[in-house]
């Protein structure tokens, strides 16, 4: 019973971190590496799901052996394999100061999404209807411009919604960054907490923004679905049920 | 046995297998330019994979297909047939139209983005230009109101005549028509079969695969019977109609009329 009475959290240390300059730096970090890698990883992901799904036996034997690498394991070993390993077995001073906290884990953050992309893009592409593809060669368009024009457009309206989880997965996964040394918003948080021993509250405030940006960020994931949805009744669907059901779906990875 | 020019499509002796099955058994057809051929024939008689090897949707694994006098999909260097590139190949599939049972639209675009997506980028027309001309081709079906709608907003019927007018555009010589009607509700088949009417009075080469008998009988300059793979009978539609030599065509016949 005395445990309860006496919770030692300072609620007015949350609001006096909550704006502070580690903190923020920390959000900004965690934004930058999320938004680069998931372009990275979207542009990379394409060109291999598209690897994938081609006649050529090398092209899709590669892309099946990366996807299955680095889905199979963890991105905590990848990404100390780019920061620390890689640098080891070249044994250079540059390479090793090249590879910066922050570059390390944007290279290893956008590799491993390619792999989830790469997936997601392929069962895009694989959910369109063979009839399109005779469509297209038939009107004269080569396998390529089939893709681009036709197959492509279609596939990715498709996978915006897991996409736009990935993106909300990364957000979160951006925390093993420190691992790297790089100072995201949960490292920021440790780093504070560290000296001054308020451990909870700090956490607090880090969970505040990780809420802020993985909210904001379903609302606008359920704006775009709603926007590439071809519209086949006239009434439109409010926007706080789209938000609603756009934070329902999703999986944890 | 070299290709001729008079006819638009020449098939000679065409084989295709899926796997273990043998679909097409030595098929050989010839279509002049501006005839309208009718395929018939039960189901699994090989007739629309007949269609997607005229323009190559599906490799032959023997025989020759000539379209217009040019050999399809390969090209003969001293005796020997070499596969053409994949750009070649879709420059002579540009020249010829088929039109789908299930339609085919592009989900994505609207009825006029679908009529000039290739024309732009196949053909290289400017847009405005592919614009003009989508509208006209749209005219020509009886669509032209319905050029900014999207396909899931059209019926069955007024999808294939756009479907049709996506073909047209790209000006071709030969059409083919996979079953055209046969996923649509009967009410809606007169329309389509009223465009492919047209076409036909204004001298396209139609080879067309359909169970509509009335359109056959009305339309068609010869009829063909496919069955097993095979070509069995051949003739005006009269001769199909009246006087069937073949016994599998009275039989056939019989069970849709």
């Amino acid at each position: 019973m005395e445990i309860f009475l006496s919770i030692r959290f300072d609620g007015s240390a949350v609001s006096e971190f909550f704006f502070n300059g580690v903190i923020l730096r920390g959000v900004r970090t965690t934004l930058e590496v999320t938004i680069l890698a998931m372009l990275l990883g979207a542009v990379l992901g394409i060109i291999l799901a598209v690897m994938r799904v081609s006649h050529s036996r090398p092209m899709a034997g590669f892309s099946g052996f990366y996807v299955w690498f680095m889905r199979g394991t963890p991105v905590l070993i990848q990404l100390l394999v780019v920061h620390n390993g890689i640098p080891q077995m070249v044994g250079s001073r540059d390479f090793t100061l090249f590879l910066t906290p922050f570059r390390s884990a944007l290279i290893t953050f956008s590799l491993n999404e390619a792999a989830y992309m790469a997936e997601i893009v392929r069962a895009g592409i694989q959910a369109i209807e063979p009839g399109q593809m005779d469509a297209a060669k038939s009107l004269g368009m080569t396998n390529l411009q089939a893709m681009r024009r036709v197959i492509l457009p279609q596939a990715l309206r498709v996978v915006i919604p897991p996409a736009g989880n990935e993106f909300i997965a990364m957000l979160k996964n951006t925390s093993i960054a420190f691992a790297a040394g790089l100072v995201e918003l949960t490292n920021a948080a440790r780093l504070i907490y560290a000296a001054n021993l308020k451990v909870m509250e700090l956490l607090v405030v880090a969970s505040i923004w990780y809420l802020i940006m993985t909210t904001a960020f379903s609302v606008l994931q359920a704006e775009m679905e709603a926007r590439l949805t071809i519209v086949e009744r006239e009434r439109a669907i409010p926007l706080t049920t789209r938000v609603l059901r756009a934070l329902g779906g999703g999986r944890e990875r | 046995m070299g290709n001729s020019s008079s006819f638009m499509v020449d098939v000679q002796d065409v084989h295709k297998r899926f796997g273990s099955l043998e679909v097409l058994r030595g098929v050989s057809l010839q279509v002049t330019k501006g005839e309208v051929l009718v395929l018939i024939g039960p189901s699994g008689s090989g007739k629309s994979t007949l269609l997607r090897c005229v323009n190559h949707l599906e490799k032959i694994d023997a025989g020759h297909i000539y379209i217009d006098g040019q050999l399809l999909g390969y090209r003969e260097v001293n005796g020997r047939l070499i596969e053409e590139p994949e750009a070649r190949v879709a420059r002579v599939r540009a020249t010829i139209g088929i039109v789908f049972q299930r339609f085919n639209l592009f989900p994505h675009l609207t009825a006029l983005g679908n009529v000039i997506e290739a024309p732009i980028h196949v053909r290289g027309l400017p847009r405005q230009r592919a614009i003009e001309e989508g509208i006209r081709v749209l005219e020509k079906v009886g669509l032209a109101d319905k050029m900014n709608v999207y396909p899931s907003q059209l019926s069955g019927g007024q999808q294939q005549r756009v479907a049709i007018a996506r073909v047209l555009a790209m000006q071709p010589k030969l059409m083919l028509f996979d079953e055209p009607t046969s996923a649509l509700d009967p009410e809606l088949v007169g329309e389509v079969l009223e465009v492919m009417r047209e076409l036909a009075g204004e001298g396209m080469t139609m080879v067309v695969v359909s169970h509509e008998m009335g359109f056959a009988r009305e339309v068609a300059d010869r009829m063909a019977l496919m069955d097993g793979g095979q070509i069995l009978e051949e003739g005006p539609p009269l001769q199909f109609f009246e006087a069937a030599q073949h016994e599998r065509t009275r039989t056939f016949l019989s069970k849709i009329l």
